[in-house]
C-alpha cells in the first residue's frame, strides 16, 4: 500500500432490522440463554451497501455522490473505521480523520482551548501535537478571544469553524468528508476549500460525500455514483456527474432510470440516438489522428426516435488518465434549440487543433437542457495527435520565437 | 467470530481482553484528558469548584454523625465511633456504585463521539472509572481527619495498617472496572438497565454490611445471604484496613480477589463481544 491510501475490496454493510426492543429480545434471554454469543443472522437486515470497490491514490480525491439512502454516508463511515464492513475489506494506510460533524463532541461546559485539545487528540494528535497548532486553529477558525470561553458561548458560527479547523489541522493521511464543505459565510468557505486544496498537495487522499455537483466537478478527480446501496458508474468525474444529473432529471420526469448500455460507458433514454462520433480532418475525411495545430472537426451522426424541442449537443476531451482537457456544449455556446424531428449530423470545427501530441478520449452527448439524456456515451471515440517532437501536457498553442539579437541560427526548414 | 463452544469462546474473551489493554494503552492521553474534562466540567460554574469533592464527603459525614449519634444512637460491636465505621463502608460503596449508574449512560451520553468522530468505545467507561477513583482518593483525606479527630478523643486507635490501602482499594478498583465496562455495553441494547440498575443497587446495599456488621444480622437464612454477598468480603477488606487496623484473615482476601477478577473477566469479555454492535445501536 505505498501509492494506494485507501483500498475497499468487495464491501458489503449490513444493519440489523432490529425488533423494537433492540437485538436481544430480553435481558434474560441473552445472558442465559446465550443470545449474546451466538451470531446474529446474517439474512436478516437492511443491505445498505452492496459489493464495493474503491481504490483511492495518495493526494487522490474522489467523490461518492447520489440519491439519499444510497450508502454515501455508510461508506465514509466504512473507510473512517467507525462502522465495521459485513463482508469485504476495507484497508486504510496512515491517519483517518473523519469531518461528519463538525465540532461533534465538543464539551459546552469547558473551554475552546480545552476542546481543541480533546477533539484533536480523538483525531490522533498527540496533546504536545495540538499544543503547537493550537495558534494555527485558533487563527483559522477566527474566534479570537473566545477561545477561552466556554463553547456554550459560541455562535453557531464559530462553532463549526473551529470543529472544521480543528480537523484539519491533523493533517491527516486520508480524509472523509461528510458534506461539510459549505458552512459559515463565503470567506471560511473559500478558506475551507484553500485549506482542502493544501491538503490534496500534501498528498492527503480525500474521500468526499456531497449533493453539490458543482463542489464534486471542482475537487474530485474521480467519481462513484451509488444508488441503492449499490456502485452504478465510477469514472472521471464529468462523466458520472452528467450521469447523475441524467439520472435524476428522468426520475423527475416520472420515467424510469436510463437504460445502461456497454458496460456502464453509454446511458440515456434514446428518445435521440448519436449513431457515430468521429474526428474528421480539414478535408472532412474521417482520421484517426491528426498533426497538433491542423484544422480538425468532431461529427456526431444522430438519429431521431421522438422529436425534441429540448436538447443541447456537447463534447467532451479528455486523456486517458482521466484529466480534462476541454469540453462545450451547444446551450454554453448560446445556441437556442428549435425543433429536432429528423436525423442529422452536428459538427465542432476547430480551425486549429492545438492538442499537444498523445491520445485524446472523446464523450458525446444529446441530453435536455436539464440534464436529462437522450444519449450520453463516453469514451465514444479516441483519437491521436501527432508532432514532429513530444512534450508533455495537452495544450500546444500556436508559438513563435522573438531574439533581441543573433544569437541563434534560425532552424534548416520553418513551416 | 460466533463462536458456541465454551472453550472457544474462552480464547475469544482471552484475545478481547488482550485487545482492550492495548486499545486502552494506546489511547492513555486522550483518556487522561477525558477525565481532567470530566472533573473540570463537574465544577464549572460553582463558586467552591474543586472544594466540593472534598466538602461533599464533609457533609455527608457530618449528616451521619448526627443522625447516628443524637437521632438513632446505633452501635456496632467495634471500638470506633459509629459514623466513622459507617463512613469507611460508605466510601468504597459510592464508589462503586456512582461508577455504575454513571456506565448505564455514559456511552448513550458520548454517542456524538462514537459516531461522528472515530473515539474507542472503551476509553468512556476507563474515563468513568478513572474519574469516580479520583473522587473517591480526593474523600479518603475526610476520613483519615475524622479517624485523626476520634484518636484525640480517645475513642480509636490509629489505624496503622492504612499502608496497606492501595491493596485493599485494587479489588475494588478491577470488580468496578469489570462491571462499568459490563453495564456501559448491555445498556446501549438493554436501555430499561438504567432503571433496573437503581433498584438492585439499592437492594444491595442494604443486603451488604455497610450499615451494620454481619453479627448484627439475626443468625439464619438473612445472616447466611449477607455472608454470601460477594460485596461483603470486599466491604470488611476495605474496612478492615483503612479503618479498623488489622489485617483481614486470608480467606476473606482471597474471596474478595476472586470476585473482582470474576467481574473483570465477564465485564471484559461481554464488552468486547458487543463491541462492534455499540456504535450501530447507540
Amino acid at each position: 500500500m505505498s501509492e494506494v491510501a485507501v483500498r475497499v475490496s468487495g464491501v458489503s454493510k449490513r444493519y440489523p432490522m432490529r425488533p423494537q426492543r433492540g437485538r436481544f429480545h430480553s435481558l434474560k434471554g441473552a445472558l442465559l440463554r446465550g443470545e449474546l454469543w451466538a451470531r446474529e443472522q446474517a439474512k436478516d437486515g437492511f443491505l445498505a451497501l452492496s459489493g464495493v470497490d474503491l481504490e483511492i491514490a495518495r493526494g487522490e480525491t474522489v467523490a461518492v455522490i447520489g440519491p439519499n439512502a444510497s450508502g454515501k454516508s455508510t461508506l465514509l463511515k466504512l473507510v473512517a473505521g467507525i462502522l465495521h464492513p459485513t463482508s469485504g475489506t476495507v484497508e486504510v494506510a496512515g491517519r483517518v480523520t473523519a469531518l461528519i460533524e463538525l465540532g461533534a463532541g465538543f464539551h459546552p461546559e469547558i473551554s475552546g482551548r480545552e476542546n481543541v485539545v480533546i477533539n484533536g487528540m480523538m483525531h490522533g494528535l498527540s496533546r504536545a501535537e495540538v499544543q503547537r497548532r493550537l495558534p494555527w486553529i485558533v487563527d483559522f477558525a477566527d474566534v479570537g478571544p473566545f477561545i477561552d470561553q466556554p463553547i456554550k458561548t459560541f455562535s453557531s458560527g464559530m462553532y463549526v469553524r473551529l470543529g472544521f479547523a480543528v480537523a484539519v489541522a491533523a493533517e491527516p493521511d486520508v480524509l472523509v468528508v461528510d458534506e461539510v464543505l459549505a458552512v459559515g459565510d463565503q470567506a471560511f468557505t473559500h478558506k475551507c476549500l484553500d485549506r482542502i486544496a493544501a491538503l490534496q498537495r500534501r498528498g492527503t487522499a480525500i474521500l468526499l460525500v456531497s449533493h453539490d455537483l458543482a463542489l464534486v466537478e471542482q475537487l474530485a478527480h474521480r467519481t462513484l455514483y451509488l444508488r441503492e446501496g449499490r456502485p452504478v458508474m465510477s469514472g472521471h468525474t464529468p462523466a458520472v456527474v452528467s450521469r447523475y444529473r441524467s439520472d435524476v432529471a428522468s426520475q423527475e420526469a416520472g420515467e424510469a432510470a436510463s437504460e445502461v448500455r456497454v458496460g456502464g460507458k453509454r446511458w440515456g433514454n434514446n428518445a435521440v440516438v448519436l449513431t457515430s462520433v468521429e474526428l474528421l480532418d480539414g478535408q472532412g475525411r474521417a482520421v484517426g489522428s491528426v498533426r497538433t495545430g491542423e484544422a480538425a472537426a468532431l461529427r456526431l451522426a444522430y438519429h431521431v426516435r421522438e422529436p425534441q424541442e429540448d436538447f443541447v449537443f456537447g463534447i467532451a476531451i479528455h486523456r486517458e488518465d482521466g484529466s480534462h482537457v476541454f469540453g462545450t456544449n451547444t446551450d454554453l455556446d448560446g445556441f437556442r434549440p428549435q425543433r429536432l424531428d429528423q436525423d442529422g449530423e452536428v459538427r465542432i470545427e476547430f480551425p486549429s487543433l492545438q492538442l499537444a501530441p498523445g491520445r485524446y478520449l472523446v464523450d458525446a452527448a444529446v441530453h435536455a437542457v436539464g440534464g436529462l439524456a437522450y444519449d450520453y456515451a463516453c469514451e465514444v471515440c479516441t483519437f491521436l495527435v501527432t508532432a514532429p517532437v513530444g512534450w508533455p501536457g495537452c495544450y500546444a498553442p500556436a508559438h513563435r520565437w522573438r531574439f533581441s539579437g543573433p544569437a541563434f541560427e534560425a532552424p534548416p526548414s520553418e513551416p | 467470530m460466533g463462536v458456541a463452544a465454551g472453550a472457544g469462546a474462552l480464547s475469544t474473551a482471552g484475545v478481547g481482553i488482550q485487545q482492550l489493554l492495548v486499545t486502552l494503552h494506546r489511547q492513555r492521553g486522550l483518556i487522561l484528558v477525558l477525565v481532567e474534562r470530566e472533573l473540570k466540567a463537574r465544577y464549572r460554574g460553582t463558586v467552591l469548584g474543586y472544594l466540593w469533592s472534598l466538602l461533599n464527603p464533609i457533609l455527608l459525614l457530618a449528616v451521619y454523625s448526627l443522625v447516628f449519634t443524637l437521632v438513632i444512637p446505633a452501635r456496632v460491636p467495634t471500638h470506633v465511633p459509629y459514623p466513622l465505621f459507617l463512613f469507611a463502608g460508605l466510601l468504597p460503596w459510592l464508589f462503586a456504585s456512582g461508577a455504575m449508574l454513571d456506565a448505564s449512560v455514559v456511552l448513550l451520553d458520548n454517542g456524538p463521539l462514537l459516531k461522528k468522530v472515530m473515539c474507542p468505545p472503551e476509553v468512556f467507561p476507563a474515563v468513568t472509572v478513572i474519574s469516580h477513583l479520583v473522587h473517591h482518593l480526593l474523600a479518603l483525606p475526610v476520613l483519615f481527619v475524622g479517624i485523626g479527630v476520634a484518636v484525640l478523643a480517645g475513642r480509636a486507635t490509629f489505624p496503622l495498617t492504612v499502608l496497606l490501602a492501595p491493596l485493599a482499594l485494587l479489588p475494588w478498583v478491577v470488580a468496578v472496572s469489570g462491571l462499568v465496562l459490563l453495564i456501559a455495553a448491555l445498556a446501549v441494547h438493554f436501555r430499561d438497565l438504567k432503571d433496573l440498575l437503581h433498584n438492585l443497587l439499592s437492594l444491595l446495599f442494604f443486603l451488604t454490611p455497610i450499615i451494620y456488621t454481619p453479627e448484627l444480622v439475626p443468625a439464619g437464612m438473612l445472616r447466611r445471604l449477607v455472608l454470601a454477598n460477594p460485596v461483603t468480603p470486599m466491604i470488611q477488606v476495605y474496612r478492615d484496613v483503612l479503618l479498623l487496623g488489622r489485617i483481614p484473615p486470608l480467606a476473606v482476601w482471597g474471596w474478595a480477589s476472586l470476585v473482582a477478577l470474576v467481574c473483570w473477566g465477564l465485564g471484559t469479555a461481554i464488552f468486547m463481544r458487543l463491541r462492534e454492535t455499540l456504535v450501530e445501536t447507540v
